[in-house]
């Protein structure tokens, strides 16, 4: 019953670690709610204890030093859609983070909430994965740095142990020189859960082609999925609008999607590569994918 | 020893012991607050209530304060019908646990009524027929007021974005946004 669960609300870091390490059993984690509140009340979560972090101090930042990023976990969509540090070092998480829900959404949920569900359909997970992003985890016996490409190991499951939270997430910022963007496919504009999304971002430009070529495919597998063969086509290459169209043909090999109230998967299938290409012409091609 | 355990059993309801440290010469106990008291800043009052905590801050709201301007309907987050004001920033309240809620300040729409008078978002919305079923307008005005708190001059575009979280299944948003654009104007000095 929701009427006799206990939250706990500690204030700072080392009480809300202690409190998890203590109850780890049992205890479930709140940051903004919006996804484990939908769940407490379907059902599909059952415990006696929730941990709500919210009150918790400096775990709402972000910050940018020397080109590297910080996001602390409880940082809000909304909060990475003002940031200028978001804005002009990684507007493809930006990108993601405006269409998330709506402004009642982004004003509550947060980044650390959504690496916590670890849903395929999470909106901000491409956009970190096309970053490369460090997961930084914290328990009383210490601190983790983990990689998000090892930080999801399955459909909704992490690399999180029972005592640990997500104190931050951080990656290398994109430059001006590099290029990104992020496409999503919802049933609407607002409030839709992505059929696909795609986010990609290349750097390390030389003329016209990029040593490093990062793209992230979301809602179609039990993970966010890397593209590495259309990756692989991408690297160092001139890139023209054939090679494009080519490399992003080889992005649906990549999916592993399946059939759902949202799309099935052969449609899932042949939309990633479209959603791909777009993402990487909009990239190179029209400015940068830049925010105007 | 024995009267700290009786001190934390009498505090059992608001505090628990998480951790004892002792050493030769002192010693301390770290305490958390367990929520059942709830305090916050309603409608520019301020409130405190007795409730379970994990209840939602609109379950508070509706059953035991009786503010029944925010609705539920979806209980999802995807309708809109439940927003309040939370420090400032429209939220969806069936999407927020009352213990998350504390030290917080929150407007429903009856707090945007001053001294009997409505505010100009509601006025326009009167004046523009904005409404049908209304069931979802005190969402729809919250959220537009929210807007207007935080932008003097919002585009069109602005306002549909500030509203797209705000469903309206009698479709009358032609009219919804021409209350709002019409509202802002009114509001300008």
């Amino acid at each position: 019953m929701r009427s006799e669960i206990e939250v706990f609300s500690p204030s700072t870091l080392e009480e809300a670690l202690t409190l998890l390490q203590q109850h780890q059993k049992d205890i479930r984690i709140v940051a903004g709610g919006s996804d484990i509140i939908v769940q407490l009340r379907d059902g599909a979560i059952k415990t006696e204890k929730l941990l709500n972090i919210l009150p918790v101090k400096n775990l709402r930042f972000i910050e940018e030093k020397n080109g590297r990023v910080r996001i602390g976990s409880l940082s809000t969509y909304g909060d990475i859609v003002r940031s200028q540090h978001t804005r002009k070092h990684a507007w493809i998480l930006v990108e993601a983070a405006k269409q998330i829900g709506a402004a009642q959404l982004q004003n509550t949920a947060t980044i650390g909430g959504n690496l916590g569900n670890a849903s395929p359909a999470g909106d901000s997970l491409p956009p970190l994965y096309a970053l490369g992003a460090m997961v930084v985890t914290r328990s009383t016996s210490g601190r983790r740095e983990i990689p998000i490409e090892r930080f999801f190991v399955g459909y909704r499951k992490t690399a999180l142990n029972s005592d640990e939270l997500i104190e931050e997430i951080s990656f290398e910022g994109l430059t001006r020189n590099d290029a990104g963007a992020y496409l999503k496919l919802g049933l609407r504009e607002a409030n839709a859960i992505s059929i696909v999304d795609v986010a990609v971002a290349l750097r390390g430009k030389r003329r016209n082609s990029y040593s490093d070529v990062k793209v992230a495919l979301g809602a179609v597998a039990p993970t966010i999925v890397r593209a590495h063969s259309c990756e692989q086509a991408l690297v160092g290459r001139r890139l023209t609008e054939k090679i494009l169209k080519e490399a992003a043909e080889l992005a649906s090999q990549d999916a592993s999607p399946i059939t759902d109230i949202r799309g099935s998967a052969e449609y899932r299938r042949k939309v990633v590569s479209s959603l791909v290409f777009q993402a990487v012409h909009k990239a190179v091609f029209a400015n940068r994918g830049r925010e105007r | 020893m024995l009267s700290w355990l009786k001190f934390g059993q009498r505090l059992r309801d608001r505090y628990l012991p998480i951790g004892f440290r002792i050493d030769s010469r002192s010693w301390e106990c770290a305490w958390v607050r367990v929520e059942h008291n709830i305090s916050f800043k309603l409608n520019g009052k301020a409130t405190t209530v007795k409730c379970p905590p994990a209840y939602t801050l609109l379950e508070v709201l509706r059953d035991q304060l009786q503010v029944t301007g925010p609705k539920e309907d979806c209980a999802k987050g995807e309708c809109g019908a439940c927003t309040v004001i939370m420090n400032g920033l429209p939220v969806c309240s069936c999407l927020v646990l009352v213990s998350q809620a504390e030290d917080s300040e929150i407007i429903t729409s009856e707090g945007l009524v001053r001294d009997g008078r409505l505010n100009a978002v509601q006025e326009a919305f009167i004046d523009h027929g904005a409404v049908q079923c209304g069931h979802c307008i005190p969402g729809m005005i919250v959220s537009a007021s929210a807007l207007l708190m935080r932008k003097r001059r919002p585009t069109r575009q602005e306002i549909q974005s500030a509203l797209s979280g705000n469903l309206c299944r009698c479709t009358g948003y032609t009219k919804i946004i021409a209350a709002v654009e019409d509202a802002a104007k009114k509001m300008r000095p």
